[in-house]
């Protein structure tokens, strides 16, 4: 392994630490920071049963720069008040990173979601696999998309926040 | 398969015809007794939409109550609803919550069945007992009817008439799922909530204004609209007219309206006991219960397209739907966390009182308005007769 790709790994492993540490700080803004500024950038969580089967409803479809930046307005303004409040711990696993180009690299991450939504239990949320297109820009590593495939068909609670 | 109903639970019910003691929603024994009655009872279930499996083959796998059943449509094109359990030693057939297949295989004794049901091979049958005959074999198929593609089933023998059943639900059915070219699946969001299916059931259209603070956000009105009440089905037709956008979302094509042209209107229909199908804006929705437990209800979001919709609509819906109404949806999700509070308060067994829109304590409310609390008020009434809980003060 070149140093070069143990510096890109580092850099994106980097990434997805920052990307779960805003989710579990439920710093949603700096969550949508971890995204690629490009219109095109897109978050989408959705079942691996609907993914299995082939039918494109999601749980969460951000299919634009602009529907993530939604994402925070649902969180911080919409549901304001609404829902008893729940912790994550985010625990991922790096499967593979695949080289696309300079800057684009394809990455493959096993994640498990803990939530803590009574203080004496908690549980899993959810678990599944990240695949990650991540890009280089201005020396730092964004996310041009991220897709949350959940294992846990059948959920165990409302979700307010991203996977 | 009837079965067997037991003595109403003991339960005083209160005698002002707004209040519901909480404790029907946390005690086991009501909640036993409800499957007896209710959910294996002479009433309609729903457990799928003929959409959900389009093709000869396909099939899916749902429990009404505790009861395991297979969902499948045949080579012949027919839908048939079926217990999931082998005719030999009633062991669960399909594990699979949807696919598609020639048969099922019973992998204990390795019983094969068509995908009709019927039996198609058993192993030594030629030293099975005197009474086996291949063709009484097959499946248990329970009692079903279909109405806009919507599959209901009753485990008794004698189930009500399903037009009488739905009454003016099923005018609310036919705009929302009843559409000429039939419906396509776009998938599901599936979730557990934990709380009594009642609670959900009793997710009155009072609180809309005042817990959705995305309606005002948005900039949303109601453009009025009616709420009905009968004993098995209750409902609203509204038009919810979007305002002048407020700028609060950045893509705001998430919130259009796009298909107009079949109906603008937001219909919500509730089936009794436990289902709710809605079309709002141009998501539309059935939502599959089961109960799971006391305090456990599981709900399958199921969303459609139109047949016939373009691709460009269909992808419409994809993002409104993924988006808007579901356990994670922009104006869903707080009725999603509310239900979980109600169920942890219903603990100290107090008394819910509604409020908005009652004229009279002791008569059965028959005309709402469109965010009046007083339509759940003859649902309750119907529940409280069904079951079998006396007033108090009454023999």
């Amino acid at each position: 392994m070149s140093s070069m790709t143990q510096e890109v790994l580092a850099t994106i492993d980097d990434l997805q630490n920052r990307y779960i540490a805003a989710l579990d700080g439920k710093d949603i803004t700096a969550w949508a920071g971890t995204f690629s500024e490009q219109d095109e950038a897109t978050y989408i969580c959705r079942s691996a049963e609907n993914e299995a089967m082939g039918w494109p409803i999601a749980l969460m479809l951000d299919d634009c720069r602009a529907r993530i930046l939604d994402r925070i307005t649902f969180i911080t303004k919409i549901w304001k008040g609404t829902f008893q409040d729940y912790r994550t711990r985010h625990f991922t696993q790096r499967l593979s990173c695949e080289q696309e180009s300079d800057t684009v690299f394809r990455v493959r991450s096993n994640f498990s979601i803990e939530y803590t939504l009574d203080p004496n239990a908690s549980s899993t949320l959810a678990t599944g696999l990240y695949e990650d297109v991540v890009v280089i820009e201005k020396g730092e590593a964004r996310f041009l998309s991220k897709r949350a495939v959940y294992d846990t068909t059948v959920l165990p609670n409302y979700i307010v926040y991203p996977f | 398969m009837n079965m067997k109903a037991g003595a109403a639970p003991d339960l005083a019910w209160p005698s002002d015809v707004t209040d519901v003691p909480s404790e029907v929603f946390v005690r086991k024994d009501i909640f036993e007794e409800e499957l007896e009655r209710i959910f294996y009872g002479p009433y309609w279930h729903t457990v799928g939409h003929e959409a959900e499996i389009p093709n000869p083959g396909d099939f899916k796998t749902i429990d009404l109550g505790r009861v395991p059943l297979l969902v499948a449509r045949g080579k012949d094109g027919v839908v048939r609803v079926f217990i999931n359990a082998c005719s030999h030693r009633q062991n669960q057939v399909e594990t699979a919550p949807c696919g598609n297949r020639k048969g099922f295989e019973c992998p204990y004794h390795r019983w094969t069945f068509k995908n009709d049901g019927s039996l198609a091979g058993c192993p030594g049958s030629e030293d099975f007992s005197p009474k086996f005959r291949k063709e009484d074999y097959g499946l248990k198929q329970v009692n079903m009817t279909n109405v806009f593609g919507l599959i209901l089933v009753s485990l008794a023998d004698n189930p009500p008439d399903i037009d009488t059943y739905l009454d003016r639900g099923k005018q609310n059915l036919e705009k929302q799922i009843g559409h000429k070219e039939g419906l396509q699946l776009l998938g599901y969001q599936k979730v557990r909530y934990g709380c009594n299916w009642k609670v959900i059931m009793d997710n009155d259209g009072y609180h809309a204004p005042l817990l959705h603070t995305g309606f005002r956000l948005l900039g949303w009105q109601s453009g009025g609209g009616e709420q009905f009440v009968r004993d098995y089905s209750a409902g609203v037709e509204s038009q919810l007219v979007p305002g002048k956008s407020t700028g609060i979302l950045k893509d705001s094509s998430l919130i259009e309206f796009k298909d107009s042209q079949w109906d603008a209107g937001s219909f919500v229909t509730g089936i009794f006991p436990a289902t709710i199908l809605v079309k709002h804006m141009d998501v539309i929705s059935i939502r599959f219960p089961i109960v799971r437990s006391v305090d456990c209800t599981e709900i399958h979001y199921a969303y459609f397209a139109k047949g016939g919709d373009s691709e460009e609509t269909i992808k419409h819906r994809v993002r409104q739907a993924s988006n808007l109404l579901g356990p994670c949806g922009m104006i869903s999700m707080e009725d999603a966390a509310i239900f979980r509070r109600i169920q942890l308060a219903a603990e100290a067994r107090g008394t819910a009182i509604f409020q908005k829109g009652v004229k009279d304590l002791k008569s059965i409310p028959n005309q709402f308005l469109q965010n009046d609390e007083s339509p759940n008020i003859p649902r309750w009434d119907h529940y409280r007769r069904l079951m079998g809980f006396s007033k108090k003060g009454e023999a």
